[in-house]
């Protein structure tokens, strides 16, 4: 069975908005990602497990609030008390993951193909999320998440790099394209292009 | 705009949380008999306080967690927050 991505209706290469007689570097550019590895992991409040013992490509979980750890391939989030997401290119962690993670101490679900995926890269990308978004972004820098809304869909927010700002987007599959149409509408005024 | 202060994710726009009620209600004993009027009390008799109120509250499109929030529901102003699980 062939997969179909959440975006695949509504995500079209090209350029929009007020692109003309502007530097194409500058625009901000509008990507789908897909064929990503997504894992919650909620660890149970009766486990006594240690969070330094687990170690997923060679990361920890991190116990701090919005905290990224990330390497080349992976990355995972801080979404609440007890409560990651896990990014990831390698499909092989699949195994590991189970591997790891005792269903005593956590509870491993896989949302890899329930989450619709925009990535925002420019230096207006956070100028755009403003629009829509009630949250502080002065306070968003590389390597930190956050969960928040825009335009009444929940995301979350993850800031891969700050210079370039690059910024992914999270939000449930049925959501994913009211989601575009939400940011693709709030990049007009600087032009986008659709990657 | 309300703010809610989280004891997880920090100051945030109250359009990221949902209201979960009055927070002093407290539920009867388990395993002992309970009179319709405790039970009416429980479920739907709720005060109408004017001034300091303790409140639910979810941070649903942040951390999920349930906080407890010391409001004016006069005023709107916010005292204090903390963990569901605490007292105000």
């Amino acid at each position: 069975m062939r997969s179909m991505s959440p975006l695949q209706n509504v995500h079209i290469k090209g350029f929009y908005g007020d692109y003309e007689n502007k530097d194409v570097k500058n625009l901000i550019k509008v990507g789908e990602v897909k064929d990503l590895l997504i894992f919650q992991i909620v660890k149970y409040k009766k486990s006594n497990i240690k969070l330094e013992d687990i170690k997923i490509d060679n990361l920890n979980l991190s116990d701090k609030p919005h905290r990224v750890v990330f390497s080349n391939e992976t990355r995972i989030l801080w979404i609440g008390p007890n409560n990651w997401l896990l990014t990831s290119k390698n499909k092989k962690l699949i195994t590991n993951i189970y591997h790891l993670f005792n269903d005593k101490d956590f509870a491993i679900t896989d949302l890899s193909h329930s989450r619709a995926i925009i990535e925002l890269e420019g230096e207006d990308a956070k100028e755009v999320l403003k629009k829509g978004c009630p949250y502080n972004f002065n306070e968003l820098n590389e390597s930190k998440c956050v969960n928040s809304i825009f335009n009444g869909i929940t995301i979350t927010i993850d800031m891969i790099h700050d210079s370039p700002k690059k910024i992914r987007l999270f939000s449930l599959r049925s959501f994913g394209e009211s989601l575009h149409h939400s940011i693709t509408d709030a990049c007009l005024e600087f032009g986008y292009k659709n990657i | 705009m309300l703010y809610i202060f989280c004891p997880h994710c920090g100051l945030r726009s109250q359009n990221e949380f949902s209201y979960g009620g009055d927070a002093t209600v407290k539920r009867p004993a388990l395993n002992k008999e309970v009179s319709d009027e405790q039970w009416n009390n429980f479920v739907y008799n709720r005060k109408s306080p004017r001034g300091k109120h303790v409140e639910l509250w979810q941070h649903i499109s942040g951390c999920r967690q349930w906080i407890k929030v010391q409001r004016d529901t006069v005023t709107h102003e916010i005292f204090k927050t903390v963990e569901a699980n605490k007292e105000i």
